[in-house]
């Protein structure tokens, strides 16, 4: 019940924008990543249950879009675009190297639970490659040096408790 | 517009329904198309891409719609390239290609691509030999592959999906059949999609996993073998399995089914049944059947069946030769006089119940003859206004009104519940009476939640309604349904006897017929697509109707001149010694709480498959074949007589009930047995008057069903779905040939026996003699539980979880309590329980 104890306003925004309640799927299961981490199976049963829906059909939404985490991200998930303009512009050895500096595989997260690395299909910005988005925001023109910037400022800005705008905001603002 | 399209596939011409698809009208003329993703029963979706063909439609002029013609006079034809046949309706002057080279071409680079990943397994594969894509590959792939096998994606095989089906992730073509029935069949979207392309796989969330009562016939239709049951996996192939037709024992729908049968060294070279699957019968079961029927058959197989005649010698039951048994059983019936009963249940066959009744009435001179359990009153009613023949409760739809009355079919009668489900999709009205929510209610504009002890008050205000014109009466919600119903083509009313009495029963039976027969010469009654279906509690309870399994009827519903005791008066006359002699034919009076024990009487026999509480007190028990391993007939609460066939060897020295009976009638005076179940039939079809014109090769007779899912092609999966050994026969009710008078209805009553009333309330797994003999399905049998809403549960200080001792047919029973708000007040729900009658009050026992 962790979505419902924390964001019964947004709930209520949410559910008021759509005539059917079971269309509200999607940004309740952006909200329900949010409070669980992921979206765990508990997660998926409670945006079932608000919405009438069968938990399977939740399941298999979260498994169809690959913006929602079925296994735990770190608060930062930096998913580089690998797709083939982007590889052609050094994405790959990008990749690497970040693999390397965060010292976490592909699909890991840093010990610390801040960062999970990813890479993704085209996320439309192949003449600003190499790039990466972190909890959807973009971050282009990348190389090793504003990789490097990028952590350090993440890493104080979770020090100071400030993160990204989060997704939370982003539906708020929907929601209205 | 002509309802009929003229179109040509592959030169030939046909003339078909307008909006059949072409996949289908190329079936009609034994074309095969191939296909995948597609299926008669469901919406087609074009996910597969294995049935493109060419298709070209007549050009016609742009000014004057005329159409164009080449310089020979033929219509001009213009292809537009490869089209989903199971997408793409006919039209009018349609030219279909489907063995062009570029087809060919097409279906082999379907073949290619949806094998890239597949594991070629089929060595190991249970569908291997049965399998629409091994032979589609066979037919139509190019043998040859650009594929790395290297390349293949290593994927999960085993994947439990609950107990009861596993899914193997790597043989998995996406085509989504199972889904789609899940949800657009049985309504039960337990299954779906997850993840996309190769990573795709088949989830559920349900807790039991894959919840649904319907979850084998997945396995069926799933063209690969990435859906096997728990039951048949690894069990055996397909092309050792010999299919052997036979019917539900369990469902009075009479659904049909095939057993797969293979001799195996490990049993002695005896036949052993390996699976269960649906037979197509479409004004039956269609091609689906329940969970319960598929796996329920280990019973027959069980190391417990009685073997041997078993004689009490020195208080002790002892193995003894049949001649003694019989001597004995035959001897101490006579030496009774008229104080002997015989008892029976209602799941043996017709024969039986014939030759049951007729060592009683004429070898005995006794008409205390009658079911053991009887729950469900209106046989004779039914035999005037039931359902007519030639009905199909497919024909149902928009226009036409189904009402159900105190019955749960979802738990009771699955494959009833799917099809009155179906009729409503398709735009039928559903009235329901009953006297707590049940699942039909989501189908249904008119439901109508009685208090409890008011279901024939309520029942007899429709009637009432029924009969004033729409306009002047006020608008209650039982006259809304009353106008539907009187409003409506066609209508069909099933009954059942849940909170209801035997008496109460009875009385419902009276006013659904006199409500089928309001309009007097245009009744409903009488006309295909209308009339009575009782929901029997069990597979052949109609045939014991109609072969006078009861103390006032004898065969044909002919009134006994002196009728003899019934059950209760039967149990109750054993304690007092006014009876001496008990015959209890598949029956468990004791077990079941309806005889106290064997109190006074001088002889019990029991005939039986198992060592049950009753026969452990018999005096003689005689072992009977299962209905695996003879032949017989049962009649479906439909009135539909079906054969079905002897499976596997008898077990042990066990015989089939009706040679039993009839070598025990031979010793008591009546003609030689006959030799076969098939003249026994002949005999009750001579004394049954409905039953005129049957025999079993009428029985046996089929005809092409469609949607056509047998054949070679095998496209729809499985081996056993074709109907060759016969669609049974219905009998006419007597209102489909005269008219029947209206129906007095006694008065009955009912005070409640309590502030908070028990109704005991059926569910399909609920522990039973025959079903408690699966391993697969006891982790879903229905556990006691008492259900009740959260006020009336504070006022009996009861909570959630709590384990409580309540009376069940005189016995304790431990229960869970589950509080529920959809519980009526005053009312506790108890399911997972032996059945008990009518309103009982709630006693919580120490
Ligand atoms: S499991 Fe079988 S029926 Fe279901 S999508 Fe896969 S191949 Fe089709
Ligand atoms: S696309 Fe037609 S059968 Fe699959
Ligand atoms: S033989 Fe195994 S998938 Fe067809």
């Amino acid at each position: 019940m962790l979505l419902q104890e924390k964001y019964p306003e947004e709930i209520k925004g949410i559910l008021a924008r759509f005539p059917h309640k079971k269309s509200a799927v999607l940004p309740l299961m952006h909200l329900a990543q949010e409070a669980y981490g992921f979206t765990s199976r508990e997660a998926m049963q409670e945006v079932a249950q608000i919405l009438d829906l069968d938990p399977t059909h939740v399941l298999s939404l979260a498994g169809f879009y690959t913006l929602y985490y079925e296994e735990p991200v770190g608060k930062f998930v930096l998913e580089v675009c690998n797709d083939l303009a982007c590889a052609l512009r050094g994405a790959d050895e990008f990749v690497q190297m970040a693999s390397r500096k965060l010292d976490i595989p592909v699909d890991g997260t840093t010990n610390d639970g801040l960062f999970t690395l990813k890479t993704v299909m085209c996320l439309a910005a192949c003449d600003r490659a190499p790039m990466l988005q972190c909890n959807l925001k973009f971050e282009e023109h990348l190389d090793e040096a504003k990789f490097d910037a990028l952590i350090s400022r993440l890493r104080a800005e979770a020090a100071a408790e400030k993160a990204e705008p989060s997704i939370v905001e982003q539906i708020s603002a929907f929601a209205k | 517009m002509s309802d009929q399209v003229n179109l040509t596939i592959d030169g030939v011409e046909l003339s078909v329904p307008n909006g059949t698809l072409v996949v289908d009208a190329a079936k009609m003329i034994e074309n095969p198309i191939p296909v995948f993703c597609y299926h008669p029963k469901m919406a087609p979706v074009g996910m597969c891409r294995m049935c493109l063909v060419e298709i070209g439609l007549p050009v016609r002029d742009r000014n004057s719609g005329e159409p164009v013609l080449n310089d020979d006079g033929t219509p001009q034809v213009s292809f537009r390239g490869l089209q989903t046949a199971c997408t793409v309706q006919v039209s009018e002057g349609m030219v279909v290609r489907t063995t062009t080279e570029v087809v060919t071409k097409a279906r082999e680079d379907v073949i290619e691509f949806l094998l890239t990943s597949h594991p070629l397994d089929c060595p190991i594969c249970d569908k291997g030999g049965e399998c629409p894509l091994q032979n589609l590959t066979m037919e139509h792939g190019k043998g040859t592959s650009r594929m790395d096998y290297s390349l293949k994606m290593k994927l999960d095989k085993h994947v439990p999906l609950g107990e009861l089906i596993y899914l193997d992730r790597e043989r998995c073509i996406q085509c989504g059949r199972c889904v789609r029935f899940q949800e657009e069949i049985v309504d039960d979207p337990v299954i779906r999609f997850h993840n996309r392309g190769r990573s795709l796989e088949i989830v559920t969330m349900s807790d039991p996993g894959f919840d649904s009562y319907w979850s084998g016939n997945t396995t069926d239709i799933c063209p690969v073998g990435a859906l096997t049951t728990a039951d048949f996996r690894f069990g055996a192939r397909p092309w050792e399995l010999t299919p052997v037709a036979t019917l539900s024992p369990h469902c009075p729908s009479g659904a049909n089914m095939t057993f797969s049968t293979r001799r195996e060294a490990k049993s002695g070279g005896r036949s052993v049944i390996k699976r269960i699957m649906p037979r197509q019968n479409e004004p039956v079961n269609e091609i689906w059947i329940s969970d319960r029927d598929r796996f329920v058959h280990h019973f027959a197989d069980a190391p417990d069946r009685l073997k041997k005649p078993l004689m009490r010698k020195n208080g002790q039951l002892v193995e003894v030769e049949w001649g003694e048994a019989l001597d004995a059983v035959a001897g101490k019936l006579q030496q009774s006089g008229t104080a002997v009963a015989g008892l029976s249940g209602d799941r043996v066959s017709n024969e039986d119940m014939f030759l049951f009744q007729k060592l009683f009435r004429q070898g005995l001179k006794s008409h205390n003859i009658d079911l053991a359990n009887r729950r469900l009153a209106g046989g004779d009613v039914v035999a005037k206004v039931g359902i007519s023949q030639g009905s199909n409760l497919l024909n149902l739809g928009q226009g036409d009104a189904i009402v159900v009355i105190a019955s749960d079919l979802h738990e009771e009668v699955p494959v009833w519940w799917l099809r009155v489900k179906q009729a409503a999709q398709r735009g039928a009205e559903l009235v329901i009476l009953n006297l707590r929510p049940t699942r039909l209610d989501e189908c249904s504009r008119n439901v109508i939640h009685y208090q409890p002890g008011q279901a024939i008050a309520t029942l007899r205000q429709l009637v009432n309604d029924a009969k004033v014109a729409a306009a002047d009466a006020d608008n209650s919600p039982i006259k809304a349904a009353a106008d539907v119903i009187m409003q409506a083509n066609n209508v069909v009313a099933f009954y059942g006897a849940e909170g209801l009495t035997y008496a109460e029963t009875d009385a419902v039976a009276r006013l659904l017929a006199n409500l089928l027969l309001i309009k007097n010469e245009e009744a409903y009654a009488g006309r295909p697509n209308n009339g009575l279906i009782p929901v029997w509690p069990h597979n052949n309870t109609q045939g014991a109707w109609d072969m006078g399994i009861h103390p006032a009827l004898e065969p044909g519903y002919k009134p006994a001149a002196k009728p003899g005791m019934r059950a209760n008066e039967v149990y109750a006359a054993a304690q007092t010694g006014a009876l001496k002699a008990l015959f209890l034919l598949a029956a468990d009076p004791i077990g079941d709480g309806l005889m106290a024990g064997r109190g006074q009487l001088d002889f019990l026999v029991v005939q039986e498959l198992f060592l049950t509480e009753t026969a452990a007190q018999a005096d003689v028990v005689l072992p009977a074949q299962s209905w695996a391993e003879r032949e017989g007939t049962f009649t479906s609460g439909e009135r539909r007589v079906q054969r079905y066939y002897p499976a596997i060897q008898p077990v042990g020295e066990a015989r089939p009930d009706w040679q039993i009976l009839a070598q025990i009638g031979e010793r008591v005076g009546l003609e030689k047995p006959a030799f076969a179940a098939s003249l026994v039939f002949r005999d009750l079809a001579k004394a049954v008057p409905q039953y005129k014109g049957m025999d079993y090769r009428a029985l046996a007779r089929v005809e092409k069903q469609w949607p056509d899912v047998g054949g070679d092609d095998l496209y729809y999966g499985g081996n056993a779905y074709e109907n060759r050994v016969g669609l049974g026969m219905q009998w006419p009710a007597a209102a489909e040939s005269g008219a029947v008078d209206h129906f007095e209805v006694a008065d009955v009553d009912s005070e409640l026996p309590g502030k908070v009333v028990v109704v005991r309330t059926a569910a399909l797994f609920t522990p039973g003699t025959l079903i408690n003999h699966t391993e697969l399905l006891q982790a879903r049998m229905a556990q006691p539980t008492l259900i009740i809403q959260a006020a009336d549960a504070a006022k009996l200080q009861l909570a959630q979880g709590e384990k409580v001792m309540v009376e069940v047919a005189g016995r304790g029973v431990e229960t869970a309590v589950r509080l529920s708000e959809d519980t009526p007040e005053g009312v506790a729900l108890l399911r997972g329980v032996p059945y008990q009658a009518g309103l009982t009050e709630l006693k919580v026992m120490g």
